[in-house]
């Protein structure tokens, strides 16, 4: 793989929070890795070991206390909230256990949110929107609230919302969290075929092996420390 | 974001909450109202006060015989002022018209109807002073006086309660079994300060004294009315009344005077100055509940973004930056204090004008201001009661807001 290839890069990333008692605790230590281009990521890990924080990173919602973080070959390790909204806005499509849609706007309004951010005019929102949602199968469902659709179709938006803004890269955190298992590989499917088709590069976060198993490579971090990256194992009976 | 994106995320937000919005709305409404009304009232009080004082002049002055009230005992009685003190003030040179007034109560019949009313003795200058105008005929003139002429003037209201022809002027009416002959009927002018000026009588003073009241002391009278040229310092002038009077009765230096003088333009002065008062504690009183409905807004927009810090959570994952959150927060407070303020300014100018106007039959003067007033409410109140609540959301970090059960 050629290095131009390379998306996220993180090199000896660590992250500590200060705690109200005094002192801090140290979350992440030293974590490095590269994603390229394409590649469906599944980064594993039981809750507490920091899976959650290193995603946050990586999503640019929050920065790192040491070490770099290059998006794209940027260096986007200490910019600001402002410039750091911009980026997710632009190149990074979020999916999450909760599915977070705004439960009082149309299943269309949902999906175009991201590109009004982005200052797009009405009519390429709509476009946009219209298209993402056929892609997901929901085209009838536009005018829908939220609140009418089941769990697996409100993910479906919520993946729509994440491609609406045509990104490369998808962050999901626990997408099958919140459905039942039947769902949740409709869901997780459906992810596989954005990555094979469309070449979008996928992260997903999970602490269920049976999930990871989707995705290509695996990235497993116990208690701050990465202790498994490689090729999707044929078990997690050594991890 | 465009303005239409702003417009419809602040309808969707506040609709999305109908009932808590419309009595935040209302506590603006309420307070913009009261201030319109508030304003529409002390507005209204003061115009009345200058048109009656207009109609009247401020270059009048009245002088009421008797002392000045002193100890809670009225000495002013006894009627001190005579029609000759009149006519020497009458040629002081500042002095555009003169009459002695002499009131009262007087029982009119005409054929078999009957009307209590009131009746003026006066000179002709009345007309100047008082500002009548004649509808029908003519006024007396100074030889009537003289003669103490059975003549009379009418007010129309007067006229109309008598039954008296649409021309009254040579119709034959009787006060006291005294037969007066019309001469003039004068021109509606509505009601003052001074009452009403079209149900009375007016005689020559000299036919009131004498023949209808049989006065032992046909000369005193109760109250001189003067009006003065326009260019005329009303203080000087009263001055010189002063000196003139003082001198004609004879007074000592240090007696007091045995006369009142009224100068209309010192009585408006300080009319004005109390309504401006009165109009600055109704204003501020209505202030107190616009901001009032103020603080609703804040506490409003404040248990908003509690509410919706997941909301504001996903906006920020998905790109929005903070300078978007801030503007939508201040767009929806706006939009809330707009919407309060414009109902309330038509509810406002609706019930003063309606209630005023029709009702009352009061003249409500529409002024600009209250809708001036209603816009910059709308934005003033808005922006400050919005603002702190927009901060706290923009400032809300990206990974908490989501995690925000």
């Amino acid at each position: 793989m050629k290095k131009s290839d390379i998306i996220i890069s993180l090199r000896d990333i660590t992250k500590s929070f200060p705690l109200e008692i005094g002192g801090v605790q140290q979350v992440l230590f030293d974590i490095s890795f590269d994603v390229h281009a394409g590649e469906f990521v599944a980064i594993m890990g039981p809750s507490g070991s920091g899976k959650s924080t290193c995603m946050n990173i990586v999503g640019a919602l929050d920065t790192p206390s040491g070490g770099t973080y290059e998006l794209y070959g940027r260096n986007i390790t200490n910019l600001g909230p402002d410039e750091l909204a911009v980026i997710r806005n632009e190149h990074i499509g979020f999916v999450f256990q909760q599915f977070n849609l705004l439960s009082k706007r149309t299943v269309l309004d949902n999906v175009m949110l991201p590109l009004m951010y982005r200052g797009l005019p009405m009519a390429e929102r709509e476009r946009r929107a219209r298209e993402m949602l056929r892609r997901v199968g929901l085209e009838k469902f536009e005018s829908y609230l939220p609140t009418q659709l089941s769990g697996g179709m409100k993910q479906r938006v919520a993946i729509a919302r994440a491609l609406a803004g045509d990104p490369k890269l998808i962050l999901a955190d626990e997408p099958t969290g919140a459905l039942d298992s039947k769902m949740g590989n409709e869901i997780l499917k459906f992810f596989k075929q954005l990555n094979k088709e469309m070449g979008i590069t996928i992260v997903m976060i999970t602490h269920e092996f049976d999930i990871a198993k989707y995705a290509s490579r695996l990235i497993h971090i116990r208690d701050g420390h990465i202790n498994y990256d490689g090729p999707m194992p044929k078990t997690d009976r050594n991890l | 974001m465009t303005f239409n994106d702003i417009l419809k995320e602040s309808w969707l937000s506040v609709s999305g909450n109908k009932m808590r919005s419309f009595l935040t709305v209302l506590g603006i409404v309420i307070g913009v109202m009261a201030v319109v009304i508030m304003v529409a009232v002390g507005e209204t009080v003061e115009k009345q006060i200058t048109d009656q004082f207009s109609a009247l002049g401020t270059n009048t002055i009245m002088i009421r015989a008797g002392a000045a009230q002193t100890g809670g005992v009225r000495t002013g009685n006894r009627q001190t002022l005579t029609t000759d003190d009149a006519e020497f003030i009458g040629r002081l040179p500042d002095v555009m018209a003169v009459t002695p007034v002499q009131n009262s109560a007087a029982q009119i019949v005409y054929g078999n109807k009957n009307w209590s009313s009131s009746m003026v003795g006066a000179y002709p200058g009345y007309t100047t002073v008082q500002n009548v105008e004649m509808e029908k005929g003519t006024f007396f003139d100074q030889s009537a006086v003289r003669n103490a002429s059975t003549y009379a003037v009418i007010g129309p209201t007067t006229a109309k309660e008598l039954d008296l022809p649409a021309d009254p002027v040579g119709q034959v009416i009787r006060v006291q079994n005294v037969p007066f002959v019309i001469i003039g009927m004068t021109k509606a002018k509505g009601d003052s300060a001074m009452g009403s000026q079209d149900d009375m009588l007016i005689v020559p003073i000299t036919t009131l004294k004498k023949r209808v009241q049989g006065s032992r002391f046909p000369n005193s009278v109760s109250m001189i009315a003067l009006k003065l040229y326009p260019d005329a310092d009303n203080a000087v002038v009263t001055n010189q009344i002063t000196a003139l009077l003082r001198d004609r009765h004879k007074l000592k230096d240090d007696a007091a005077d045995d006369f009142q003088i009224m100068d209309m333009k010192q009585v408006m002065e300080t009319m004005s100055t109390v309504t401006g008062y009165m109009k600055m504690l109704l204003i501020a009183i209505a202030a107190v509940s616009l901001l009032v409905g103020s603080i609703g807004i804040m506490n409003m927009m404040l248990v908003s973004v509690a509410e919706r810090t997941r909301e504001i959570g996903v906006r920020k994952a998905i790109g929005a930056r903070e300078r978007q959150i801030i503007i939508q927060f201040l767009s929806e407070s706006i939009f809330i204090s707009f919407i309060g303020s414009m109902a309330g300014l038509l509810l406002g100018v609706g019930l003063s004008q309606g209630v005023g106007r029709f009702i009352l039959g009061y003249n409500v003067p529409f002024s600009a201001w209250p809708v001036l007033l209603s816009v910059s409410v709308a934005v003033i109140v808005g922006l400050a009661s919005g603002v702190v609540p927009a901060l706290k959301a923009a400032k809300l970090n990206p990974i908490d807001s989501l995690r925000y059960e």
